[in-house]
């Protein structure tokens, strides 16, 4: 093979069913970026419309992308694209996890995995750099994904990564998620595994990954990189007065202050001042426990981890002996949703609790999420506490579960606050025990099952942003239409943060408007918080902008929880960032010279065809009407304590309408050159993406808008 | 354990471990040809007739903080970007990611609370100790390990060195590393005293030190940093 840069140029392609393993050529789908847009144009490819998540025709692609491996600084993720079996129409989708998996795969020698077919009885898939077998599983067959993770290290060595499931995985959970390391999950593929009879995926790796560039012209793009980059999301603004900010900011993700420790670290660390200027503090910003957890969490923080070559930590590792009383080990980590998903399992809060007195909060998320982790249960986007809470406060369990089942719960521990309850529902739901375990079959079927009807996708309190079972993730209060159009777009939960990376900065509204006009075109692409006004042109840009780096991210693969870099902290540059790094560091490591516009229109390309896998699955063309159309509860006014509605578009509401939707929709459409009237890829945005074959695809099933 | 609170002599004004100073002053000095050259290790011919190898003491060491590290491995990447021109963990020449889910030791039944990402989070770098006699060094069959002369870091001549692994076998930590794709040995250079390593991390947990200052830290019982001698 000629020299390859970035890329390894291998993907390996396994057949379960037959034992086949082959080896396939990355470069022939270059087009397609790597990891997401690759995999994309695999699923299209390979994939037939009508086929389920669970079937042997399904395949799982685990993806990495130029970036990876590198050391771009926060290019350590994985993502897994593969048919969703929490989608009622068995959608395609794409899950991703941080860690260690993805640059020890490319070391390996590999961009991608493509696994098809369906093993006769549980295997695991063995990697050690060119060397790949498929090994018997028998005896991990049951294990938690820790349990799993140590037994494929102590078969492959010390070095080795794993991606593994738990036992919600095998007994196929929708619900369920892939894990790596100590807290890396993507969440809703853990059942496609299990579906497969694979377990696990071990991967040892002794090769590299060249860069096409001089190292020095790549130390200089990096130490550039370095000094913009801000903390947890791209969060610039501390969130107490430094000597060295203009601002600051109580709710930002970069906590570190003087006096505000690891507390649990031998002996504590400081995490201090962190001035922007030294980049040997960047790793100590977010201290993200006391962001996660609260402030009593800081005295178990041993350390903050994260992912291959990212210098912003934002998992927090924790050592709680109290989790030692439940027979639990004492070290737990993770972040965010990793946390309040399980926590929010707990729909009446956690209150004191077995004598842990002011931390039973901290103690009773971390059997959550310890559980959560281990039996692989994925909380879909924490929409499965608000499940949990709706079917209980409307009498849905006492009415679909038999007597002596509902009686068997502990709902008192669950309405008291008592967080050992979900010590008894991880173990229902990962082994399906019962009628109430179906709650983790995702809202799109347990809304079918338990026949929950309007009042249930319709209730604001249960966040479902579309029909398609999914909730919010930063949509509507996330830059009004901005947000709301992003989450309109997927098959899950967006998992979208290129808009939040910027207006979640923290910078005050009039310089994120300014940097917006910059590059959107108009200030008006951003409203400010609460203050909201109608659709126009430029949100339409932002939000198209949005969606393309976002699969442009999970193609590099890149962190879009922290990517792109559209503002610093740098005020003597007005708070400006860089948008065009993705495309500066595709060039240098790779060796193809792409613009930043012309990666984003590589992005689009990836996400035209995302939308067609879309049209062609769901057997329906009209998307605007069975797709992308909200739940009602986000288009009907709020009322003020008086009872009085609150206009939509006034100071004070978040609240959007049907018609600013629809406009919204069609000014999205346009920018992607789809049909404006059902929202699916017109023949012409097909031909222009470079995609004529999946025109005539669709067309011959007549799916192609006339 | 160390020799390093003895006083050294220099030699070529480096310094010198007491025990490298004997085998030139008392056993067998006196009717030696002492062949130098500048940068490398010096071979000794002995009164005897055998030959020696002496090395010159590095001017520092790297040094390992498992209480500050991330485990990000920007360390590893730096490091082999800068020597090597492409980015890979196993070629590193500070190991992060081969302790990283179960420390040192690598894993066993109780995991959960040992070293490493799976257990109690601490993440162990094994660095290159430039070890005052280094078995790396004393171990190549072609002498393709040289003393840096700058630095005097122990370091390998890629165009000598035959790959044979010896090198990597010989050093109790294992941090001499056959590079698979080129064919050769590599370790740690200090590039040249500033490490890149040292530069990238985001904590602060890798420091380039004097010489005496890093032994403390690599060989003595406070050790913090590698596997304790």
């Amino acid at each position: 093979m000629a020299n390859v840069y970035g890329y390894t140029g291998k993907i390996l392609r396994v057949d379960l069913t037959t034992g086949q393993i082959s080896i396939d050529d990355t470069l022939k789908y270059k087009d397609f970026i790597g990891g997401e847009g690759m995999a994309m144009k695999i699923m299209w490819d390979e994939v037939a419309p009508g086929t389920k998540a669970y079937d042997a025709a399904n395949k799982i692609v685990f993806g990495t992308g130029p970036l990876c491996g590198t050391g771009v600084p926060c290019s350590g993720r994985t993502n897994i694209t593969s048919l969703y079996p929490g989608s009622p129409f068995n959608g395609v989708t794409s899950s991703h996890m941080g860690g260690y998996f993805a640059t020890e795969l490319k070391y390996a020698g590999w961009d991608m995995i493509v696994i098809e077919g369906k093993a006769a009885s549980p295997v695991w898939l063995r990697i050690e750099d060119e060397k790949v077998t498929i090994e018997d599983a028998r005896w991990m067959w049951g294990k938690g994904i820790f349990d799993t993770q140590a037994m494929i290290a102590s078969f492959m060595g010390k070095e080795a990564q794993a991606a593994a499931i738990g036992q919600a995985g095998e007994n196929m959970v929708n619900l369920s998620v892939i894990r790596t390391g100590a807290s890396h999950s993507a969440g809703g593929h853990g059942g496609v595994m299990g579906s497969k009879n694979l377990k696990a995926v071990g991967v040892r790796g002794s090769g590299s990954v060249k860069i096409a560039a001089d190292p020095k012209e790549w130390a200089e793009l990096d130490k550039f990189l370095m000094s913009i980059i801000g903390a947890n999301n791209q969060q610039v603004v501390p969130t107490t007065p430094q000597p060295w900010a203009e601002f600051s900011d109580k709710t930002s993700r970069w906590t570190a202050r003087k006096g505000l420790f690891w507390g649990a670290a031998t002996p504590p660390v400081e995490t201090g001042e962190c001035d922007p200027k030294d980049p040997q503090t960047v790793g100590l910003r977010t201290q993200k426990a006391v962001f996660d957890l609260g402030a009593g969490a800081e005295k178990y923080t041993v350390r903050m981890g994260g992912c291959s070559h990212c210098p912003i930590r934002c998992h927090s590792q924790l050592n709680i002996p109290q989790l030692e009383k439940y027979g639990l080990d004492p070290y737990v980590a993770n972040t965010c949703v990793g946390y309040s998903g399980p926590r929010g399992v707990m729909a009446y809060g956690i209150k004191e609790f077995d004598g842990h007195g002011a931390d039973s909060s901290i103690v009773g998320n971390a059997i959550g999420t310890s559980l959560a982790d281990d039996y692989g249960v994925w909380c879909n986007y924490a929409q499965i506490g608000r499940d949990v809470k709706y079917c209980y406060d409307k009498g849905v369990f006492k009415r679909v579960l038999s007597a002596e089942e509902y009686a068997s719960i502990p709902w008192d521990k669950l309405v008291k606050g008592d967080a050992t309850f979900l010590i008894d529902f991880y173990d229902r739901v990962a082994f399906k025990k019962g009628e109430f375990s179906h709650i983790a079959d995702g809202s799109a079927w347990i809304a079918e099952r338990w026949n929950l009807g309007d009042e249930y996708w319709d209730d604001k309190a249960g966040k479902l942003w579309t029909r398609g079972g999914y909730p919010v993730h930063h949509s509507n209060e996330a830059g009004a239409q901005v947000g709301a159009l992003i989450s309109c777009f997927s098959n899950r939960d967006s998992q979208n943060h290129s808009h939040m990376n910027f207006i979640g900065s923290k910078l005050p509204i009039n310089i994120q408007k300014k940097i917006a006009g910059e590059i959107f075109g108009s200030p008006d692409a951003l409203d400010a918080p609460s203050d909201y006004k109608p659709m126009n042109i430029y949100k339409a840009r932002f939000a198209a902008w949005s969606l393309n780096r976002s699969i442009l991210h999970n193609s590099l693969t890149l962190c879009n929880w922290m990517w792109p870099m559209s503002v610093s902290h740098i005020k003597e540059n007005g708070y400006r960032g860089d948008t065009g790094l993705e495309a500066k560091f595709y060039s240098l490591a790779t060796g193809f010279k792409m613009t930043e516009k012309q990666l984003d229109e590589a992005a689009a390309r990836c996400f035209t065809l995302f939308r067609a896998i879309t049209v062609r699955q769901m057997g329906n063309s009209d998307l605007r009407k069975n797709h992308d159309q909200t739940t009602k509860w986000i288009t009907k006014a709020d009322k003020d304590k008086d009872g009085k509605e609150i206009k939509q578009f006034t100071p004070g509401t978040i609240q959007m309408t049907e018609d600013d939707m629809a406009i919204a929709r069609t000014m999205l459409y346009k920018e992607y050159g789809w049909d404006e009237k059902t929202g699916a890829p017109s023949r012409a945005s097909l031909l222009k993406y470079g995609l004529g074959d999946v025109a005539e695809d669709l067309a011959k099933r007549g799916l192609l808008p006339a | 354990m160390s020799d390093s609170k003895e006083k050294r002599v220099g030699l070529f004004e480096q310094e010198q471990s007491r025990r490298d100073f004997l085998k030139l002053s008392g056993k067998s000095a006196a009717g030696a040809f002492v062949a130098l050259f500048l940068g490398s290790a010096t071979t000794v011919f002995a009164k005897d007739g055998k030959e020696y190898r002496v090395w010159a003491t590095p001017t520092g060491a790297i040094v390992h903080d498992p209480n500050r590290c991330v485990g990000c491995k920007r360390c590893e990447v730096a490091c082999t970007v800068k020597n090597d021109g492409k980015a890979s963990a196993y070629l590193s020449r500070i190991k992060v990611s081969r302790n990283q889910n179960f420390g040192v030791k690598g894993p066993s039944s109780a995991y959960a609370k040992a070293d490493g990402q799976l257990g109690n989070f601490r993440i162990v770098a094994e660095v290159c100790r430039q070890c005052e006699k280094p078995a790396c060094g004393n171990a190549c069959p072609v002498g393709a390990i040289y003393t840096d002369a700058k630095t005097n870091a122990r370091v390998v001549d890629a165009n000598k060195c035959v790959g044979c692994g010896a090198c990597a076998r010989a050093c109790a930590w294992h941090i001499p590393t056959v590079d698979v794709e080129a064919g050769v040995s590599t370790k740690c250079t200090t590039c040249g005293g500033d490490p890149a390593c040292a530069k990238s991390c985001p904590t602060g947990a890798i420091r380039y030190l004097p010489f005496a200052e890093a032994e403390k830290f690599l060989w003595e019982t406070d050790a913090v940093s590698g596997a304790t001698a």
